[in-house]
């Protein structure tokens, strides 16, 4: 390799190591990745991993849409396959409870009507009553951001306030950028790389 | 508002980095390049870069790296990344409240206080074991001349183990009512708690001890525990103060060198399998005379039921508690002649109801009405003709109030409280409460 390559490089390098989506470790979990994917798109026979690339404006509008939200760590993003076809796609991703943070998973098909969500892990003392399936079903179906109003669409559990709301934000979130950047037709320039 | 993604935020290194590259890159030929162009070569980069990641990775793996390998499937690009997040320093919380209250019938008792300064902190040591911590300071300051008190409120170690079921040892709040374990001014309608969780269930309550938890994902949630219990000893006849205020509020022991010879166990079930509604019961019980000399065997039982239900808007709850000690009659018999003997029996249920009639997300107006039924000393052991005390009467109070939520976490409420059988008690109250 001639030395003159070695700058590019290594700024490639550094540039790819920052876009790294940070490792989600799920050790306490109540469900892997690999089963919260399978259990969101039962019918996808596999799961592509991307990294959704944001410009500034397309940042903007993901925060305009999607309201308030709570500190995240990390967002995974994969295309659920089948064949050659899309389904949708699949997000991991960590927002803050109180204290610490939840792991949950959820999907947005091609229409974009989000599926159930999956919690993947729970950290916090008080808070855990949002795996029961019937709070985690009523992300199901909604079309679209004014479909998923915290308290008016996604009720509320008493006594696992925060884990509730900053669920449903994050899961606000996830449907904006999925508006943004991965809905069919979106600016090119906003799909995700694989 | 920042972004919340901290994975789509480069740190300032990798943004020079990168800023190179697109430099060396694109600017030579950008004075020719359209908007698509540009657009089109953006992808182009994030596509290399991440072949890059994948190279790297791949070298890494080949390499022996020690970089953990995610318990989950993912590709080499994410087996890359970097950092455990069981790790990650202490997180730190807390919340507070001020509070100005007028009694109406006594103005010059008018206060105002910083009621509780609140901080806490919490660790991580794995995935899976982590320490909890609330330090309180009620009424500001705290010394020999000053109202205030330094309290230790939670500290505890909690391990995760597999099936949704953790453990707990430490001080521990005890699962009892709606707001115990949500104690937080955030989370309650009205400057102060209610009557019935104060006077009856002693919030917020802690005891040192054991304790398992599990949730299950029908939305039942189970709680038990062994821990310490009452002291009866701590029990002032002479006075009527905290012992007709809140009679377990004044024997509790809030694990300060608390006698722990007789042990107390509690179990808990909370069902929140339907949205929007909760409906739940626990069980307290112990022993409270400690072993110690001149105290007869006694025990303290409280137990409860609970229910919140919240269709659209409506924020609808209700409670009922009762206590008893048992072995009052010989204790009493030591106590004749003193103006506050030990009741055998207290209750109290409230009824309270909540309407959003504002919210837009982050801000909200909630009016609320709660009634409240409470007695203290319902019933006293029989002691002879003449020396058992009459019971109380019943207390009932009507609250009414706004809590204004300015921001997610920050709270402005104003309240009214009107005693029915008396005039005592009626006071107006202005608070703001905070948590974060």
């Amino acid at each position: 390799m001639q030395e003159r390559e070695w700058p590019l490089l290594t700024a490639t390098a550094l540039a790819a190591a920052a876009l790294a989506p940070v490792q989600i470790v799920v050790a306490a979990e109540f469900l892997s990745i690999d089963d919260a994917q399978r259990s969101l798109f039962a019918q996808a026979e596999r799961f592509e991993e991307i990294i959704p690339v944001l410009t500034p404006a397309q940042k903007k509008a993901v925060t305009e849409l999607a309201g308030p939200q709570p500190p995240h760590r990390s967002l995974r993003v994969w295309r659920a396959m089948r064949g050659t076809s899309l389904l949708g796609h699949v997000f991991v991703d960590e927002v803050i409870g109180r204290q610490d943070f939840i792991t949950y998973a959820a999907g947005i098909d091609l229409d974009g009507r989000s599926t159930k969500v999956e919690v993947l892990a729970y950290r916090e003392s008080h808070g855990a009553e949002i795996r029961g399936a019937a709070w985690r079903e009523q992300f199901k179906g909604r079309e679209g951001l004014g479909q998923l109003r915290f308290r008016a669409d996604i009720k509320n559990i008493a006594g696992a306030t925060l884990s509730s709301e900053h669920v449903t934000q994050g899961v606000r979130w996830l449907v904006a950028l999925w508006q943004v950047t991965l809905r069919q037709g979106a600016n090119p320039a906003a799909s995700g790389s694989q | 508002m920042p972004f919340p993604f901290s994975a789509f935020q480069l740190p300032r290194s990798a943004s020079i980095a990168l800023l190179a590259t697109v430099l060396c890159g694109v600017l030579p030929r950008a004075y020719a390049a359209t908007q698509e162009e540009l657009e089109a070569r953006v992808q182009s980069l994030a596509e290399q870069l991440h072949v890059v990641q994948v190279e790297l990775a791949t070298l890494k793996q080949q390499r022996g790296s020690t970089t953990p390998t995610p318990e989950v499937s993912s590709t080499p690009a994410v087996a890359a990344a970097t950092p455990d997040a069981g790790s990650g320093g202490p997180t730190w919380f807390g919340y507070g409240e001020l509070n100005y209250t007028r009694p109406s019938d006594n103005t010059a008792q008018t206060t105002a206080d910083v009621a509780r300064f609140v901080v806490g902190a919490g660790y991580r040591f794995d995935e899976r074991t982590r320490f909890v911590s609330e330090l309180e300071v009620e009424h500001s300051v705290s010394s020999a001349d000053d109202p205030g008190e330094v309290e230790v409120e939670q500290a505890y170690l909690e391990r995760a183990f597999s099936g949704g079921i953790s453990g707990r040892a430490g001080l521990l709040l005890i699962p009892s009512g709606l707001l115990n374990e949500n104690h937080e001014p955030t989370r309650y309608y009205g400057v102060f708690r209610n009557f019935v969780e104060t006077s009856i269930i002693p919030t917020t309550w802690r005891e040192g001890g054991i304790a398992a938890q599990g949730n299950t994902a029908n939305g039942l949630r189970w709680d038990v525990g062994l821990t310490t219990g009452f002291d009866l000893a701590k029990w002032d006849a002479s006075s009527e103060g905290e012992g007709q205020e809140s009679p377990l509020g004044s024997i509790h022991q809030e694990l300060a060198l608390a006698h722990a010879r007789d042990l107390s166990g509690f179990a808990a079930v909370n069902y929140t399998g339907q949205p929007g509604l909760r409906l739940g019961a626990s069980l307290f019980s112990g022993g409270a005379s400690q072993g110690q000399l001149g105290l007869p065997s006694a025990n303290v039982t409280l137990w409860e039921g609970h229910a919140r239900w919240t269709p659209a808007g409506w924020d609808v709850a209700a409670l009922y508690a009762r206590g008893s000690i048992s072995g009052t009659r010989q204790i009493n018999t030591t106590l004749v002649g003193n103006p506050v003997l030990v009741p055998k029996e207290f209750f109290g249920w409230y009824v309270q109801t909540a309407y959003r009639a504002m919210d837009n997300g982050s801000s909200s107006l909630v009016p609320f009405l709660r009634y409240e039924r409470f007695n203290t000393a319902s019933d006293y052991a029989d002691i002879g003709l003449g020396l058992t005390p009459a019971a109380l009467p019943d207390r009932k109070a009507w609250t009414g109030g706004l809590n204004w939520t300015l921001a997610p976490g920050v709270v402005v409420k104003a309240d009214y409280v009107d005693f029915q059988n008396s005039p005592v008690g009626d006071r107006f109250d202005l608070g703001i409460g905070y948590q974060f």
